[in-house]
């Protein structure tokens, strides 16, 4: 388990024009759950095999507990990795896959099947550790793929590349908690990639948005939520996004544009803006009362509320904002409540 | 109009029927493996498991794929890697053989309407995945097709993409008077797309009907699981089976109904918290507004009202 | 559960096929079964003699001998084409520019005709102008393949190896390419030696292509013919005469049709049945891992 520190980290690939990554600057503790988010294109994947020594920095370092490791290949870096999809050793069974990197560091027979028991009790597959890798279900193996990157006890850091997108909607979270809970019981080091937010918010311990112009943002999952440094980390955060108009107005709101989250918004004739209902999408009732998102048309563009719904499509409306962040070249100068 | 009548998916035991409106959307919501591919590969004449009579326009239709008025978007984002996005777009009016100046008139309008006009000139592979399902649906529409299918279109895109896409989706397809078929198996799409929703389940059809009216009332357990995001929370009370969605549990100390919920994990994703743990030994789950603090261990007071609960014999 | 095909009718497409195999193959096959159990003086006189040919032909010396160089030659080349094979795959790069040009000069030797191949060996490897030839026996080792039963052999599987490993080659790198990226990254980071991710990474992964490869040279091999008959004729002595030229003397040469047709249909049946046993084997090892 080590603190990952990147400084100054370009990476262009030969021949390509531009920077895939330029001057990226980033650090995560040791133990920290962190996340990485980005839509395609804005060099996750770049990011990652730079972590793994699969590529090398154009320039910049990558730092594992202080020591420069940017050179170094991926054998010697103490990296695990989760891809997109199961990447086991079909040949061979469960604890077979799980003890092959410690095998190949030459640890003794006893250590290795200790720690076999230790790994598979955690992800709870005890169970399952003499079945051949190919006769699991797709869950199964992500499970014990999981389980592989975690063997190693001297782990520095463990990378997950989307590793729910194989995994059905419905049980993604199961493995996001187990996720979650042997990241905390072990203590490694994570670096999670998504262009999921949900996943992001909910897995990591701080997110870092990513976007081609590098990282935009890194904080909590709440202050990546409510207080995005961006307007386009509001955009991007958030389902549907954040909500922007001229700041004027809000009136008391200061710089040239006001964010505010479609559940910050209601329905209200003394509301600050008006428009007509242009959309309703409902979402289910809560409280015996139909709730979902209401998309109203405004002087100053679409904006989305979301809670009850007691409107039809073309009913005039007001809007009332009750929180906002301010926004001044896009980026974040105050935030606050309205009254 | 879609009449489709014994329909035996493969793993079901009994047949069904359904009548799939015109200038409607309907959502076809169902896991993984319970039938929807195949119900499109029937309805559009592919090679498939499934069997069962057509009817469009109360027209019986045994034609082959390519004879039949009906389109369809695949998962995949499929279009002709070694033509231009006109061309996509105008192949299946040349394989009409439609006038030149009709074929450039539509395919300017299609391109506008999927927004894809400044890229008429370049090759599908230059696309971002967004836009290749774009031009796969601009390729269907430009079929002019009594039947349109989409068998899970957006499953494949990044996530914000996909919210800006669904909600595109359902202005463009509302615009036309032709039957949509749409998969998935996320309840969400069912709310933001569907007029319509057949649940789906091991090949046969539990309940169709407005997707609210679905949701407000379940004809079955399986039909109330299936249309709930996360699943639904059970318990029992006099020897019956009840169940609580979890969007209808408050975290409070008053209410019609109480539970204790021992707390195993927490996630949120931003405007609404899931928090994951144990309620009279069942696994449960309830979803909040805004970014609830529980932490592990802890046990949360529930409340929920009698209305909301669904009792399952 | 099962589901009856909807249509029956997608059988009559399998006809033009079924028609032109049944003339192809059938037809003749059935002639000659009809040859092997006559005995043919001349075209109008012919008696029934049963299995006579067979017994006849199984217990002749040559026949046995023949057969037993075959295998030996099939199952030595095999051995050295396969293994050699893989690497070769694996020492080509994937996504370098040389790639194209690399794979056009390893197809070279497959686009020879065969005759052409045994006529090279046949030059190439002659103790007195070969360039081969000539370099052996300058190095002192006396070498003379028209001469040295040895020498001949090694020759002619040196000029099997030559001619066919670019085809398993051309397979295997079609197999390796298949490979998702990430399965060489995991092993990367795992520690997994060079012959450990072939163990495990490659031979799992490329086992559809191999099974092709070993048939296609199981088969073809059986059947060599034209390079040892250029190369050597069979010789020096017998030594390397297979059985497709010991075939070939019989019918053509000598004029048994009867004997020779026998020698065809057991012929035949050895390679089904070669074929045979390898694919059960290997079907077999399918069903077991589940």
């Amino acid at each position: 388990m080590s603190s990952i520190e990147l400084k100054n980290l370009r990476f262009c690939y030969p021949g390509a024009d531009e920077d895939t990554l330029s001057d990226l600057n980033l650090q995560i503790a040791n133990g920290e759950a962190h996340a990485l988010l980005g839509a395609s294109g804005a060099g996750k994947t770049t990011l990652l095999n730079l972590l793994s020594g699969l590529l090398v920095p154009t320039a910049g370092q990558v730092l594992f507990d202080g020591r420069d490791v940017s050179e170094l290949p991926g054998r010697e870096r103490a990296v695990a990795q989760v891809f997109q999809f199961p990447v086991l050793y079909e040949a061979m069974s469960v604890a077979e896959n799980l003890a092959f990197p410690l095998r190949n560091r030459g640890l003794d027979a006893e250590a290795i099947s200790a720690r076999v028991a230790y790994v598979s009790d955690e992800l709870e597959l005890g169970d399952r550790l003499a079945r051949k890798a190919t006769s699991l279900s797709l869950f199964e193996k992500q499970l014990v793929a999981v389980g592989k990157a975690l063997m190693r006890p001297d782990v520095s850091l463990v990378l997950l590349d989307e590793p729910l997108t194989a995994v059905e909607p419905r049980i993604k979270w199961r493995l996001r908690q187990t996720l979650r809970k042997v990241q905390a019981d072990l203590g490694v080091t994570m670096i999670y990639v998504t262009h999921d937010q949900t996943e992001a918010l909910t897995f990591a311990d701080r997110v870092s948005v990513l976007t081609a112009d590098g990282i935009v943002q890194t904080g909590s999952p709440r202050e990546v939520y409510q207080s995005p440094a961006q307007e386009f980390v509001g955009h991007f955060v958030g389902s549907p996004g954040m909500n922007f108009i001229p700041a004027n107005v809000l009136q008391t709101v200061p710089g040239d544009r006001a964010g505010f989250r479609p559940e910050w918004a209601s329905i209200d004739p003394g509301g600050q803006l008006a428009g007509s209902v242009g959309r309703v999408s409902l979402l289910g009732t809560r409280g015996g009362v139909a709730e979902g998102l209401v998309t109203v048309f405004t002087e100053h563009g679409e904006v989305n509320v979301r809670g009850p719904v007691e409107v039809q499509e073309g009913d005039a409306v007001g809007i009332r904002v009750d929180r906002y962040v301010a926004f001044a070249n896009e980026l974040r100068i105050a935030e606050g409540e309205l009254a | 109009m879609l009449e489709l009548n014994d329909v035996r998916l493969p793993g079901a035991s009994v047949a069904f029927a359904h009548t799939f409106a015109a200038g409607e959307i309907s959502v076809v919501l169902g896991a993984n493996q319970s039938g929807k591919t195949d119900l499109c590969r029937l309805i559009a004449g592919l090679p498939t498991r499934a069997s069962g009579a057509v009817r469009i326009d109360g027209e019986p239709v045994v034609a082959g794929p390519r004879h039949r008025p009906v389109a369809m978007v695949y998962q995949a984002f499929i279009n002709y890697p070694n033509l231009t996005v006109a061309e996509n777009i105008a192949s299946p009016l040349k394989a009409r053989r439609r006038a030149q100046a009709e074929i450039a008139a539509a395919v300017h309008e299609l391109a506008a309407k999927l927004g894809l006009e400044h890229l008429l000139q370049r090759q599908p592979a230059e696309l971002s995945g967004g836009q290749q399902q774009r031009l796969a649906i601009a390729r269907a529409l430009a079929k002019d097709a009594r039947v349109l299918l989409l068998d899970e279109p957006l499953v494949n895109l990044d996530f914000k993409l996909r919210e800006a896409l669904q909600t595109e989706l359902r202005a463009l397809l509302k615009a036309s008077d032709t039957v949509v078929v749409y998969t998935t198996s996320d309840p969400r799409d069912a709310f933001a797309l569907g007029d319509e929703v057949v649940l789906l389940s091991s090949g046969e059809k539990l309940q169709a009907g407005a997707p609210i009216a679905v949701y407000t009332n379940p004809s079955s357990l399986a039909a109330m699981q299936l249309l709930s995001d996360p699943g639904v929370n059970l318990f029992e009370r006099d020897g019956h089976t009840h169940a609580v969605r979890p969007e209808h549990l408050r975290v409070s100390t008053d209410g019609e109904l109480s539970f204790d919920l021992r707390v195993t994990a927490n996630e949120t994703n931003g405007d609404e918290s899931f928090v994951h743990g144990v309620v009279e030994e069942r696994d449960w789950v309830v979803r909040t507004r805004g970014m609830l603090e529980a932490l592990p261990g802890d046990v949360l007071r529930l409340s929920a009202r009698h209305d909301d609960v669904r009792r399952f014999t | 559960m099962s589901y009856k095909p909807q249509n029956n009718r997608a059988w009559l497409g399998v006809l033009p096929v079924l028609l032109i195999v049944a003339f192809s193959a059938v037809v003749p096959l059935m002639t000659v079964i009809n040859y092997s159990v006559q005995d043919i003086l001349d075209f109008n006189t012919r008696f029934f003699v049963g299995f006579e040919w067979y017994v006849q032909t199984l217990n002749d010396e040559r026949f046995i001998e023949a057969f037993g160089r075959q295998l030996a030659f099939s199952f030595t080349v095999l051995a050295l084409e396969i293994p050699l094979g893989i690497a070769v795959a694996r020492g080509i790069p994937k996504n370098s520019r040389l790639t194209p040009l690399i794979l056009i000069v390893l197809a070279l030797p497959l686009l020879i005709p065969w005759n052409v191949v045994g006529t090279i060996w046949q030059i190439f490897a002659r103790s007195d102008i070969g360039l081969l030839g000539v370099a052996i026996n300058a190095m002192g080792i006396s070498y003379n393949y028209t001469s040295e039963p040895l020498h001949a052999w090694l020759t002619l599987v040196a000029m099997d190896v030559w001619h066919w490993t670019s085809l398993v080659a051309l397979l295997a790198f079609a197999g390796l390419t298949a490979i998702p990226q990430p399965y060489y990254q995991a092993a990367e980071l795992d520690g997994a030696s060079s012959w450990q991710v072939l163990r495990y990474v490659e031979l799992p992964r490329l086992r559809g292509v191999l099974i092709i490869a070993v048939l296609l040279r199981l088969m073809d091999s059986f059947m060599i013919y034209t390079e040892p008959f250029v190369l050597t004729g069979g010789g020096p002595g017998n030594t390397t005469t297979f059985l497709s030229q010991y075939l070939a003397t019989m019918a053509v040469g000598q004029f048994d049709l009867g004997p020779a047709a026998a020698f065809s249909v057991i012929y035949f049946l050895f390679i089904l049945l070669f074929c045979w046993l390898f694919y059960q084997s290997v079907v077999k090892r399918d069903e077991e891992t589940p």
